[in-house]
């Protein structure tokens, strides 16, 4: 499991040339699949800076390696939609679906193999990444 | 578990939509029938100057109802407050809670124990009711118990009017000033009368 914080600034590895093509500089996340679905990059050759989930090749330790630079592309609408500030989930009140807040969203652990949201934490505990339903300009949702 | 509220606490209470957006706050609570039962809840906006919503939220439609927070699915379950009563088959606007404060209390034996100062509505979700469980009330001077605000529990079915309020004698034996333990004290009294839910 790998923190948003731990693999933010990671550098992307082009397989096909070797060069790096750029560095994570956040995670776009879709709640209602509970994965990180895209990564948006800095420092990327082309005008393209998000990197959608399924065109990663592997997501190592030292580095995210893709096939190829070309890779790196303009978001589709979708992700779009999701990569805006309201969307993002670090520093957010949480409320359970019983009108209770309980933290505020400090990291999220993820599953480096398949985008997979393993849990949010939340300073001094976590929260089980399955109970994650949504997130908003106001908080992020969690099932209580 | 049931979660015990303050009628006053819920005014302006957020109410925030799964995707994480408040939509909407708190404004009024419309009760059912005799005052018993939250049926509804009238809506404001939520930025400074905007007004009341012409929309209200059912209570069928809350998901959670919390210190923080009231949780609904989406914005587009508000509906007409008219239509939501209809439904309930609720007539009238049932306004219990504004002709209850500044009530005067008294048991069935004839003794006032105090003035209504704020409605407790105890929450049951997902699924459950909102029900009016107890008053907090200012307490007569003839009680002897001081001037802090004490909560009385209320049976499930009782008589009011807009002048009255009578609860049965047994009820002054749980008052408590404590909210977090209040729950307890209806839950003993209702069992006392044999009632309980």
């Amino acid at each position: 499991m790998t923190l948003f914080s731990e693999a933010a600034g990671r550098q992307v590895v082009s397989t096909g040339n070797a060069a790096t093509v750029g560095k994570i500089k956040t995670f776009i996340v879709d709640p209602t699949s509970q994965r990180v679905v895209g990564l948006r990059l800095s420092k990327t050759p082309n005008a393209g800076t998000v990197l959608p989930w399924p065109s990663i090749h592997s997501f190592g330790a030292d580095a995210v390696t893709i096939a190829d630079e070309d890779l790196i592309v303009e978001p589709d609408p979708q992700l779009a939609a999701l990569d805006v500030k309201q969307h993002s989930i670090i520093g957010k009140q949480v409320l359970t679906t019983e009108g209770r807040k309980v933290g505020s969203v400090v990291d999220v652990d993820f599953d480096p193999a398949d985008g997979r949201v393993v849990s949010l934490v939340l300073g001094d505990h976590s929260i089980d990444g399955t109970t994650f339903i949504g997130v908003g300009s106001y908080a992020v949702i969690v099932k209580a | 578990m049931s979660t015990l509220l303050r009628a006053r606490d819920l005014a302006k209470l957020p109410v925030v939509t799964f995707g994480g957006e408040d939509v909407a706050q708190l404004k009024d609570i419309v009760y059912a029938g005799n005052g018993g039962q939250v049926t509804a809840f009238t809506l404001a906006g939520r930025s400074l100057f905007s007004g009341p919503l012409k929309v209200a939220l059912a209570w069928s439609r809350v998901v959670g109802l919390g210190p923080d927070a009231v949780i609904v699915e989406t914005q587009e379950h508000f509906a007409p407050l008219e239509a939501i009563l209809a439904d309930d088959g609720v007539e009238g606007g049932g306004s219990g809670h504004g002709d209850v404060l500044g009530s005067q209390v008294l048991t069935d034996t004839g003794t006032a124990i105090g003035v209504v100062s704020d409605v407790i509505i105890g929450v049951t979700t997902p699924g459950g009711l909102a029900d009016v469980v107890g008053y907090e009330i200012k307490p007569a001077e003839s009680l002897g118990r001081g001037e802090q605000p004490l909560l009385i529990p209320l049976p499930d079915t009782m008589s009011a009017s807009g002048e009255h309020l009578v609860v049965p004698e047994a009820a002054t034996g749980y008052l408590t000033d404590d909210l977090n333990a209040f729950g307890a004290a209806v839950d003993a009294f209702r069992t006392q009368i044999g009632e309980n839910r």
